[in-house]
């Protein structure tokens, strides 16, 4: 298998409390894989370890077979290889918004001004926000900077792209316009990790799902077997709650 | 009549007045920019997470001892007896004769650092922590997000306090008189010896200094406003239309019509 990603044995601890322990997974090349579970499960704390944002406490992370968490191995270059998305956009909030999209490609990968904007509005267009580039992100609403957040991702050209709950922080009304870019990138072939709470969006774009429980990987499986037929108790607990959330009486 | 001599003095003396209004201005203007210079530059690497590698680790810590001791040292004297203690000290130690204007300058602008190298860090540590994970999960290192994502944000958000600096500057340079730059005080207090009032003189000094400080002031809320730009944007008319506005639906119906 063409695995990008591979994780192994991969633990994290802030102080004596256990946010990960032993969590064993891969990403093979074209997939989309969902990761749903609990709040406090671990979920952030795993896709923020695989980017290096938090430190593992153990465990190797490997990138092409090769373990990123070495101290010979070039964070910075092995970042811009995977794209991230997180809840909160995180634009710059100095930069407008086609700015947002070329200045980690000027300043990080080093392509002139003409080329990162041609790739910065290619990206802008796949996403709808091409119309909106003299904008700073303050005039924008949450599903615009989200998507604008994605094409600054896309713009990096990378290799997989993380998403850190996309549409949590956003109204109801506009978590529908970041699923549908999200869904035509999936059908791309790009490949993709979501840690999401929208158990439609993973049971119609997903090719796996891996539920996490309490720091560990509970269960694993195609989005038929997570959601039709889960096997273990906790997993159908979990999916039972959120489904009765999502249907008030 | 204090009225009359008011105005003779002006009359008489202001290219003095002038000249001093003109180095003090001059000082605090370099001064103030060397200052935040340093301060940004100071603020940047007291900020800089520790590294890993042991060694890299110390240096750091050297390094950063060093700062927090000239931040200290700075803040807690009197730059009026800086003043004296570098001037002459330099002189006697080093024998080295200081330009009276470079002295000055040095003086305001390694002053203004201390005090500054504080504002800049309380501004990094207010920057959103996820304008920093965006910026390294595209691949930036400390100093390409602090270049390029952080410190323009903390300037913009350090202006305010930056403007207090420069009105001080204006003020405080007042002290150097003690190692004789020629600064507006310096200037008056020449033209005290020669009319042999004092009211006067430092009556119109005293308007001078206001009319500095307000000027200077109302210049940096202009560059304040300039530095947040527009409120208003241009929508680029695309070809692809993933979000109609109603003027577009109004527009498509007139071309349907025709």
């Amino acid at each position: 298998m063409d695995n990008i990603i591979e994780v192994r044995h991969l633990s994290k601890s802030f102080g004596d409390n256990e946010i990960l322990s032993d969590i064993n997974f891969a990403v093979n090349r074209g997939e989309v894989v969902c990761i749903i579970g609990a709040s406090g499960s671990g979920k952030s704390t795993l896709l923020r370890c695989i980017n290096l944002l938090e430190k593992p406490s153990g465990g190797e992370i490997l990138y092409h077979d090769n373990n990123v968490l070495d101290n010979k191995h070039d964070v910075y270059a092995y970042r811009t290889k995977l794209g991230m998305v997180f809840q909160q956009f995180n634009l710059f909030i100095n930069h407008n918004v086609l700015s947002n999209c070329t200045i980690g490609q000027m300043k990080v990968l080093h392509r002139n001004k003409e080329e990162a904007e041609e790739v910065a509005m290619k990206y802008l267009r796949v996403v709808g926000m091409d119309q909106y580039i003299n904008a700073k992100p303050r005039q924008l609403s949450g599903g615009m900077k989200q998507r604008v957040a994605i094409a600054r991702a896309l713009s990096m050209e990378p290799d997989v792209l993380l998403f850190d709950e996309p549409t949590s922080a956003l109204d109801p009304e506009m978590v529908g316009e970041v699923l549908t870019v999200m869904k035509d990138l999936a059908k791309t072939g790009l490949t993709m990790l979501v840690v999401t709470h929208e158990m439609g969006f993973a049971n119609e774009v997903a090719d796996r799902v891996v539920f996490m429980d309490q720091g560990l990987i509970a269960e694993e499986g195609t989005p038929k077997e997570i959601f039709n037929n889960p096997k273990q108790e906790r997993t159908r607990e979990f999916l039972r709650r959120i489904l009765r959330d999502a249907k008030p009486e | 009549m204090t009225w009359s001599s008011f105005i003779k003095i002006i009359v008489k003396y202001w290219p003095m007045f002038l000249r001093g209004a003109g180095v003090t201005l001059y000082i605090a203007i370099i001064g103030t920019i060397i200052g935040a210079i340093i301060g940004l530059i100071i603020g940047t690497i007291r900020t800089i997470p520790l590294p890993d590698n042991k060694a890299k680790r110390a240096i750091l810590k050297v390094i950063n001892t060093l700062l927090s001791m000239y931040v200290e040292v700075f803040r807690g004297t009197p730059m009026i007896v800086q003043a004296m203690v570098i001037y002459y000290g330099s002189l006697m130690l080093f024998n080295i004769d200081m330009n009276k204007m470079f002295a000055g300058i040095f003086i305001i602008s390694i002053n203004t650092g201390a005090y500054t190298a504080e504002i800049v860090r309380g501004g990094i540590i207010s920057v959103d922590k996820g304008q920093f994970e965006a910026s390294h999960a595209i691949g930036m290192n400390h100093i390409k997000t602090m270049l390029y994502v952080v410190l323009p944000q903390v300037v913009r958000n350090i202006l305010p306090a930056m403007g207090n600096e420069f009105v001080i500057n204006i003020k405080d340079s007042s002290v150097l008189n003690v190692i004789s730059v020629t600064e507006l005080f310096y200037q008056t207090s020449s033209v005290t010896g020669n009319v042999f009032r004092f009211f006067e003189p430092f009556l119109i000094a005293s308007i001078i200094y206001l009319v500095m400080t307000l000027t200077v002031t109302r210049i940096l809320r202009l560059i304040e406003k300039k530095m947040d730009g527009p409120e208003n944007f241009n929508v680029i008319p695309g070809n692809q239309m993933q979000v109609a506005r109603p003027e577009d639906m109004v527009k498509n119906s007139e071309q349907t019509r025709h």
